[in-house]
């Protein structure tokens, strides 16, 4: 189904203009764009092309000009060296002797002198102003003069031309502002004796640049002398152009200007260069001639870019029409096209048009097929895709070389490769280690002899291994695949390690019973015991039974009811040397009785002895109190025991000393004396009876002892709702003490903190018990209670025996705990707490670094 | 024994207080009670002659401490400690601490009394070696920087010419100076002068 076309509007305009028109178009328009690019490139490269040749040029003139000057000096010396060396002249000299001190003047000659030839001879050639005879000292000895022009005043007396040199020499030098030429040549008599110097001198002027140039000068090119120095021209060959004095910058605006060094003439004291001056407008009008020239080449380019191109764009277009009257005849014959063919119009884009109808229908055409046959395809692709995805198996296939051809998910899965990786590997080398691989390899070799097989021979347990070398066991069954031309193998895997070590977990459990230290048995519903470990042959013997036998009566009745209500029943069996603990549980489904025991035998001793030291804790703390109670009683009573014996002895002395003796009343205060000794003595008894028991001091930790005493009262402190905090040192706190005696201290602390802890609501309960090194050498113990702690007045009286504010308290737990205290070379104090509560501190002297204290 | 010796009770308990005094009144020697440790060193002054009966047990500043205070305070005052039966081994730290004897309660009265006669004994002593000390003292005191070499090199056993050559002098001057020495410290043999110089440089040692 041909789709209609969609072109651009813009184009529109384009496809309605024939293709001649619109090569003509073309052809034009890349003309001038020719023409421009031209335009903008040609001339550019002209100009620095005409500038260099230009540049050439004007050097080239330079020398030439400059050459003509030279030579034109070269003349003036030649014409010297003649007239120097000419007969006239040492016949003149031959008399002449000029002396050296003389002040004659210079003769003056205005006609031609004696000493020079007929004037025909040289004067075509020079021009010189004047004519000199110097003598040896370089003294004007003698002047012609040719024109109007004075002889320069310097040149009038001794000059100082360079006449040690002894040949001719030409000189520029500046005279009077003037540049002059002089030349000079050795002047000799006929008798060979040098005399002096000939000099020729010249103005270089217009006339002398003039005549250098010899009418060469073509086109305006002028030459003159410019003062380097000052850059300023000193004469010229046309002084209506370039008058005398003008400066370089000003002339340069007219001229170009090329100047030039006079290197021959050394002697020259001035620094004069010798310059060529081209006018602008001539330089301007060959500039012209060349761009008008360059033009009309860029026009014949032009020209004949147009008309090629437009001649084959022609040739073009007219093919073209050719080509698509067959198409359309083509496309009406064999595609039925039912768009007729544009006749009119741009025939490239018909053509385009029509090919662009023409591939939409072979496209469509071929989607339709691809469609239909895609379809299809996907269905079994999918198909196969879902069944090889969702395997729970490893699906491999493998070719019949071994090599893996297609890897399921659940493959990827179980061995760890990646599809990618594991395609094109080969199967047995990825998949099983050398101990697996040739069992995989005989498996083959059993496959491909033989066709037809029952399924169930065709699985197989082997070990493979995944990637990173885990091993483990597989199901594998192996399915060979006869595709048309080649043989394949689907190889089905299935991951059994689960399933071996569920049997592997079945067998271990079944044996957890046998390990067990404690005993377990099982009875049926009879009583037979099914099973027994090991650790039940205590139990077994004390109920004089074996395995597979029946248990006695009382616990065959007990195993019947248990199973008749479904309860667990805990019992305690006490045997020869062991105490055992039992369970029975019922399993009513199966109607067995599970029995399990545990050795207590360890618990009860503990229990036991725990109890003897509590009691003995007890016991202590009684007979101390006794005994305390006792030693406070003692000295209780020694005080008025005392101050009566005193008072008693103290009469008798008096009554003694006053000699008022009176025998009865004597006797009276002895009794009274006798009968407080024997008191005293009582008391002393009663202390020594109670006290004997000697105190066993030993070395212990005193952390281990709070925590000991805790225990003790853990059981009242739960019951108060306190829960006794430890904030102990961290270091063991060595103390050589009497630890029942201390533990007895710390009781009574902890048993006051608690019972004034009652006294407050249960939530702002708090005990601490802290133990510190002090200094390295005592230890600290502090109870602290949140209680409502001590008043003032009965603070200063705490330590007091029989002193108490409980009513049921007799006032001795704090004065036996100072006295043991003290016992151990120690201090307990009492205090306030700033936040409420007391505060107990007992400070003990360390044993650490100490042997004995 | 001295008629100004005094005996200081001290002890919290009043009874006792009294009655110590009533007896110890009997023989003559005059007795001051006082309720506390620190009621006591207000009172007292090292000057007084006496000694000091003490109950170790009281409250505030206890008996062992009123001791450890003397020693801080060079207090040479004897001190015999009252206990209760219950406090023998407090007793022997105070003896331990420099107390002179200690008698339990309830006590003999001869027992008390001898002890109290021992202390003021002592006290005594103490007293007259201090006194004999100050008088030597005092004599130093007189002697010149040189006497005081010489008389040093004398009790040192060195002969005459030894310390005219060490002192750079003649014997004759050493001589003079001997003289002098033996005058000012009033010693009547050089064995004399060397028992002084023994006790007055034990005393300062001390």
């Amino acid at each position: 189904m041909p789709l209609p076309l969609k072109r651009p509007q813009k184009l529109s305009l384009l496809r309605r203009i024939p293709m001649p028109l619109m090569s003509i178009m073309i052809g034009l328009f890349c003309g001038l764009v020719v023409w421009g690019m031209l335009d903008q490139v040609q001339p550019r490269a002209l100009r620095s092309i005409f500038a260099e040749e230009m540049k050439t040029r004007l050097d080239q003139q330079a020398r030439e000009t400059l050459i003509r000057f030279d030579n034109y000096v070269l003349a003036h010396t030649s014409t010297a060296r003649l007239l120097a060396n000419h007969r006239q002249l040492a016949n003149y000299l031959e008399p002449v002797y000029w002396f050296k001190g003389d002040k004659d003047q210079p003769r003056q000659y205005r006609s031609t002198p004696p000493w020079l030839p007929g004037s025909t001879l040289w004067q075509s050639l020079i021009r010189p102003s004047h004519i000199l005879l110097l003598d040896s000292d370089g003294r004007t000895r003698e002047i012609y003069q040719l024109g109007e022009r004075p002889l320069p005043v310097e040149l009038a007396g001794t000059n100082e031309l360079p006449l040690s040199e002894r040949r001719v020499q030409a000189n520029l030098t500046s005279l009077g502002d003037r540049p002059y030429l002089l030349v000079s040549e050795t002047a000799e008599d006929a008798t060979g004796t040098e005399m002096g110097f000939l000099m020729l001198v010249a103005p270089i002027d217009e006339q002398f640049l003039a005549a250098s140039q010899q009418g060469v000068s073509s086109n305006g090119v002028l030459v003159g002398i410019l003062e380097a120095d000052e850059q300023r021209f000193l004469a010229s060959s046309d002084q209506s152009r370039l008058p005398p004095q003008r400066r370089l910058s000003e002339v340069e605006a007219d001229f170009l200007v090329t100047a030039q060094s006079f290197s021959e003439y050394e002697g020259s004291t001035l620094n004069l260069q010798f310059a060529t001056l081209v006018p602008h407008s001539v330089v301007e009008a060959i500039r012209d001639r060349v761009a008008s020239l360059e033009r009309r080449q860029r026009l014949v380019a032009a020209f004949t870019f147009v008309s090629v191109f437009t001649l084959v764009f022609f040739l073009l277009s007219e093919r073209l029409n050719k080509i698509l009257q067959r198409i359309s005849r083509f496309s009406q014959r064999a595609l039925g096209s039912k768009q007729p063919v544009i006749e009119r119009g741009n025939q490239l884009f018909v053509l385009e048009d029509w090919i662009h109808q023409f591939i939409q229908l072979v496209k469509d055409t071929r989607e339709e097929m691809r469609q239909q046959h895609e379809s299809e395809m996907h269905e079994s692709e999918m198909l196969k895709q879902a069944i090889m995805e969702t395997a729970l198996d490893s699906i491999i296939t493998i070719d019949r070389q071994g090599v893996i051809i297609e890897f399921n998910p659940t493959a990827e899965q179980t061995f760890g490769h990646h599809r990618q990786e594991a395609l094109g590997k080969v199967f047995a080398d990825l998949i099983f280690n050398d101990e697996s691989r040739p069992q995989f390899n005989r498996l083959m070799a059993d496959v491909l002899s033989s066709r037809d097989r029952h399924p169930d021979e065709m699985r197989h347990e082997l070990t493979a291994i995944k990637r990173g070398g885990g091993v483990f066991p597989v199901e594998l069954a192996i399915k060979p695949i006869r595709l048309k031309n080649r043989l394949a193998f689907t190889i089905y895997m299935h991951d059994i390690s689960n399933r071996r070590r569920i049997e592997l977990e079945i067998r271990s459990l079944a044996k957890f019973a046998s390990e067990s230290p404690s005993p377990i048995l099982r009875v049926n519903r009879r009583g037979v015991i099914l099973y027994a470990n090991n650790a039940s042959d205590q139990l077994l013997s004390y109920w004089g039974c074996e395995r597979a036998q029946t248990l006695p009566l009382y616990w065959r009745n007990r195993v019947t009811e248990i199973l008749a209500n479904g309860r667990d029943w805990q019992t305690q069996v006490i045997g020869a040397t062991q105490v055992y603990s039992l369970l029975l549980t019922p399993v009513v489904d199966l109607g067995y009785v599970n029995i399990y025991g545990r050795d207590i035998t360890a618990e009860r001793e503990a229990e036991r002895q725990a109890r003897e030291h509590q009691q003995e804790l007890i016991h202590v703390s009684r007979l101390s109190t006794m005994g305390e109670m006792a030693t406070g009683l003692a000295h209780e009573l020694n005080q008025p025991l005392s101050a009566i014996a005193n008072y008693a002895n103290g009469s008798v002395r008096r009554l003694q000393s006053s000699g008022r003796e009176s025998e009865d009343i004597l006797y009276a205060l002895g009794q009274i004396t006798a009968q407080a000794d024997r008191a005293g003595e009582i008391i002393k008894r009663l202390r020594a009876l109670v006290g004997k028991q000697t105190p066993v001091r030993r070395i212990a930790d005193i952390n281990d002892v709070v925590r000991e005493v805790c225990s003790f009262v853990e059981f009242e402190a739960r019951k108060a709702g306190v829960v006794i905090e430890q904030d102990f040192s961290i270091s063991s706190l060595p103390v050589k003490i009497d630890v029942v005696q201390i533990e007895q201290v710390l009781l009574n602390l902890i048993r006051n903190a608690l019972d004034a802890l009652l006294e407050i609501p249960e939530d702002e309960r708090n005990l601490v018990i802290q133990t510190r090194c002090q200094d390295g050498e005592r230890v600290l113990l502090r109870v602290l209670d949140t209680g409502p702690g001590i008043q003032d007045k009965d603070m200063s009286r705490l330590f007091e025996p029989f002193y108490t504010t409980k009513e049921s308290g007799m006032g001795m737990g704090l004065i036996i705990s100072r006295t043991i205290i003290e016992d151990h070379n120690g201090t307990i104090t009492a205090e306030q707490r700033a936040a409420g509560g007391t505060c107990f501190s007992i400070v003990l002297p360390s044993n650490r670094n100490r042997d004995e204290q | 024994m001295n008629s100004n010796a005094t005996v200081f009770v001290v002890d919290d308990d009043s009874a006792m207080r009294n009655s110590l005094k009533w007896l110890i009144e009997t023989v003559g020697i005059r007795v001051e009670t006082f309720a506390s440790a620190e009621e006591f060193i207000k009172s007292y002054y090292p000057g007084r002659a006496g000694c000091l009966l003490l109950d170790v047990r009281m409250p505030g500043m206890s008996g062992l401490e009123l001791q450890e205070y003397f020693v801080r305070e060079n207090i040479h005052i004897p001190v015999i400690i009252i206990t209760g039966h219950g406090d023998v081994p407090m007793s022997v730290r105070a003896m331990k601490a420099g107390a002179v004897d200690f008698i339990e309660k309830p006590f003999n009265d001869e027992q008390l009394l001898e002890s109290i006669r021992s202390a003021l004994e002592i006290d005594q002593d103490q007293r007259s070696i201090q006194a004999e000390r100050a008088e030597i003292a005092a004599r130093l005191a007189q002697l010149t920087p040189r006497e005081h070499e010489v008389m040093e090199m004398v009790t040192n056993g060195k002969a005459n010419k030894e310390i005219a050559s060490a002192l750079g002098v003649s014997a004759k001057t050493v001589e003079a100076h001997r003289a002098r020495v033996m005058e000012k410290m009033e010693a009547s043999s050089l064995a004399g002068l060397v028992k002084m110089v023994i006790a007055a440089n034990l005393y300062s040692d001390h």
